[in-house]
């Protein structure tokens, strides 16, 4: 029989122990993860299931594959990105027997090619990221489509495809939207991203966040953590938003607001958080402050408009690892890990601990689909589950919560006699 | 005449050095304008000696004096030489004597032969190569005329050498200077220290309990910087004054061997050895961090009674310390300043206000060293006010002039009498 490491595309299997000591170093700071989704799994619900898991391939994603892999299920992975593929990490999952379709940097049709083999495995769940792998299999495979038998996504831009595939009456199974759970959102979109874009920002520039300027445009979860991190750093924050609740929310929490053309010329750091295209494009170029550093912390490579800067000004040069330089009518304009998502291309991605409470929506999510039978459409995981995962970390941190007295839940159930 | 020839490592990195020295220049705005100031012509034709962490920042510090007409020579260890931004250096005409590959040996063989430059002034850190030519190479005293001091670490080893008179020269505590310990001590290090180790580790502090030992002005740093991204923050001091300071800013004061217990990661930033030891980190909870922010001697020393065995590397820069059966305890970059060993240091624009600072210490020496006795000296008030100037021009920020009325009230201690009388 043909083996997992024959089936797989990768760029080299000799680089597992690097890759396996970075998914030790995951497993001993998942405690959620490795204990109450690992024990869930033990009621052999996944035996001989078949998996696909389409997140960016580094240590945390390497780690949830093989929490499925161990609870008995046939797991085959790819990246959601290949600019965010670690090659050691590939290398250590094949290494234990998983399929692995994913090199670092790989072509926009090589890595396509990647998620059409993967596609190919007939899997029968996907654990997906921006939906990349649904909806390919959507336009490529509509027998397959059909066929499957649940999906559970990753990210909010992921969430947003799933719903509008449901309103076309195109979702004919269930989807999970892991990225709604609340230890999903609040937590990973919020202190995940918002940390680890500031920490890869300065990493990538050896800069000092104390009296920067930085442009945050979107205030959503992302652009509220980016936000937050910079304040406490003592960054000062500008906000470009097109959302009127949005944008007044941003002012009441003390942010400077703006429209891009106010806000960009005085900007000495602008990020990009609306998970949307071309946030940063042509119209915006000539605002910028010269020396202006571009970063990206949405889910598209494309909210900083790269190729329309590259057709404006030519190609970059390439100052610092991570950092291109264009010269734009003269001014120079420098842009971060391609424009890619910063926090995962340009540093380690999201904490580990963080990841440790997403996967862990990510695996009860697919539980929940595996063992019940749900009707197609987007469905979000119960809130005791959700409740599990966070009472599961603090008891890993230590800390023991108060439950509600029988006073107090006869309070709250008095909606007649109400004081 | 000295003998001008670099020893470096591959003169064909030069490029790649170039381009990381470009990229910091870029936001070195106060450096710019010290060096484009007409008082840098003093340096024409002197010998400056540049003995920094040798990297993309500090080399600016040395093109610039070296733009300015003077000789500069620059050695740096083998554990801190970037050998791209070495040959980028030896390229541009700096005399440069370091090289990564470096055993002790060789670092003692590189700086005989950047002393046998005849140093006039010497841009020092942590006092090291000052204490060394005082001790060991007194015949390189004769050439010396001053010392600009970068830390703190090396700023008190020379007043010690001064009250006890054996202080050749001059010397200029740059690491006071308002512009370098309000700023690169604080915001500086502060926040790599704590980048460092989050880069490092690929965790997050929030809801973690973060001990800072030590709580000067890079330990308040760290604190500040942790607080920010959500830890909860002890500090353990020796000093009582600075543990009230403590407490005032927010934080839980302990005594370490308390915080020991429960802290998840430790940053040291006292600045002094044997901070801490083995019988703290046996005391750690499993999986507990250590990290040191001081730059000066080794503040985590896993020695004593009963010494904490090193184990191999949980992932890169992360030591694993077994400290029971069931217990490890990771070090990062094996206990020494993490920023700078696991990192890039300090980042750009900090650096740009302590190393404009350091260009204009070796302008005021060259100016005034011959009217000074042996002795460490401030950095005069008008070096501060032009450093923080030119950053605030860069940045297009104005501020205000005090009224000639404001300049007088502040001036005259009798005038508010004078108005109440007139009222």
């Amino acid at each position: 029989m043909e083996s997992a490491a024959d089936r797989s595309r990768i760029l080299d299997p000799s680089l597992h122990p690097e890759g396996s000591l970075a998914i030790a170093w995951a497993r001993r700071h998942s405690p959620v993860l490795t204990g109450l989704v690992a024990s869930t799994f033990e009621d052999g619900s996944l035996e001989g299931v078949r998996v696909a898991v389409v997140v960016h391939l580094e240590a945390k994603t390497a780690l949830l594959a093989s929490v499925l892999a161990d609870a008995g299920a046939e797991v085959v992975v790819a990246g959601s990105n290949p600019h965010s593929t670690r090659d050691e990490i590939a290398a250590a999952l094949v290494e234990r027997g998983i399929e692995v379709h994913a090199t670092r940097g790989s072509d926009y049709g090589t890595w396509e090619k990647d998620l059409l083999a993967v596609a190919d495995r007939e899997p029968m769940y996907i654990v997906d990221d921006g939906a990349e792998l649904t909806i390919r299999i959507a336009r490529q495979r509509p027998d397959l489509y059909r066929r499957l038998r649940g999906v559970s996504e990753e990210t909010t831009t992921g969430v947003e495809r799933l719903r509008r595939l449901e309103a076309e009456g195109n979702l004919p199974f269930p989807a999970m939207a892991a990225n709604d759970a609340a230890c999903k959102h609040l937590f990973d979109n919020r202190y995940g991203t918002g940390q680890s874009t500031v920490q890869a920002v300065l990493q990538l520039t050896n800069f000092v966040m104390a009296g920067k300027e930085v442009a945050v445009v979107g205030y959503g979860w992302v652009g509220r953590g980016i936000a937050t991190y910079v304040r406490a750093m003592g960054g000062r924050v500008s906000v470009i938003e097109v959302d009127p609740v949005k944008g007044l929310e941003a002012l009441m929490e003390g942010h400077e607001v703006g429209s891009a053309a106010s806000v960009l010329p005085t900007a000495d750091i602008v990020i990009t958080a609306t998970g949307g295209m071309r946030a940063i494009g042509m119209r915006d170029f000539p605002h910028l402050k010269p020396n202006v550093v571009l970063a990206n912390a949405g889910h598209h490579d494309l909210e900083i408009d790269v190729a329309a800067l590259e057709e404006q000004a030519g190609a970059p040069r390439q100052v610092r690892p991570g950092v291109d330089r264009y010269e734009w009518n003269g001014k120079p304009i420098n842009v971060l890990s391609k424009g890619a998502l910063v926090n995962i291309a340009g540093g380690l991605g999201h904490p580990i601990e963080i990841m440790d409470l997403s996967f862990s929506v990510q695996g009860l999510s697919l539980h929940e689909l595996v063992v019940n039978d749900l009707d197609p459409g987007v469905h979000i995981l119960p809130k005791p589950l959700d409740d599990a995962i966070a009472r599961a970390r603090l008891e890993a941190e230590g800390v023991h919560l108060d439950s509600l007295s029988s006073e107090q839940v006869d309070d709250m159930g008095d909606w007649i006699g109400g004081r | 005449m000295a003998d001008r020839t670099s020893d470096i490592v591959d003169p064909s990195l030069a490029e790649a050095g170039r381009s990381r020295i470009d990229w910091a220049a870029d936001f070195m705005p106060a450096l710019a304008a010290v060096s484009a100031d007409p008082s840098a012509e003093v340096l024409r034709g002197r010998r400056v000696g540049v003995v920094l962490t040798l990297e993309p920042k500090t080399a600016n510090l040395a093109l610039a004096l070296h733009r300015s007409g003077a000789e500069v020579s620059v050695f740096c260890s083998g554990t801190h030489t970037s050998d791209d931004v070495a040959a980028a250096l030896d390229r541009a005409g700096v005399a440069t004597f370091a090289r990564s590959d470096a055993d002790a040996a060789v670092d003692q063989r590189l700086l005989d032969r950047f002393l046998d430059q005849r140093i006039e002034f010497l841009i020092d850190d942590g006092a090291a190569t000052a204490r060394h030519m005082h001790t060991h190479r007194r015949d390189a005293l004769e050439s010396l005329v001053g010392i600009a001091e970068e830390t703190t670490s090396g700023v008190r080893p020379l007043r010690v050498m001064a009250d006890e008179g054996a202080l050749a020269v001059p010397a200029i505590a740059v690491n006071d200077a308002a512009c370098k310990q309000l700023f690169d001590n604080v915001y500086g290090t502060g926040q790599s220290v704590v980048m460092t180790l989050l880069d490092l580790t690929n965790t997050q502090l929030q809801g973690k309990l973060v001990v800072v030992v030590g709580y000067g002005y890079v330990g308040r740093g760290i604190a500040d910087t942790a607080h920010a991204l959500g830890a909860r923050v002890v500090v353990t001091e020796v000093d009582p004054v600075r543990a009230l300071q403590a407490l005032h800013d927010g934080y839980r004061v302990e005594t370490l061997e308390a915080a020991s217990r429960e802290g998840d990661v430790f940053f040291t930033a006292t600045g002094i050895g044997y901070s801490l030891t083995g019988d703290h980190i046996r005391s750690m909870k499993d999986g507990a961090m250590v990290a040191v922010g001081g730059a000066g001697p080794p503040e985590v020393s896993l020695d004593g009674g009963n010494p904490v065995v090193r184990g191999g590397f949980a992932r890169s820069q992360v030591r694993v310390l077994q400290v029971a059966s069931d217990r490890e305890v990771h070090l990062i970059a094996d206990g020494e300043c993490c920023n700078v060993a696991a990192a890039e240091g300090n980042p750009i624009e900090i650096m740009d206000l302590s190393l404009a600072v350091q260009f204009r210490a070796v302008v005021y020496l060259a100016q005034h060293a011959a009217g000074m006795a042996p002795g460490v000296y401030p950095v005069p008030p008008e070096v501060d006010d032009q450093v923080a100037r030119a950053v605030l021009g860069a940045r297009g920020i104005e501020i205000d002039v005090p009224t000639a009325a404001q300049i007088s009230h502040a001036t005259n201690w009798n005038e508010s009498i004078d108005e109440k009388e007139a009222n």
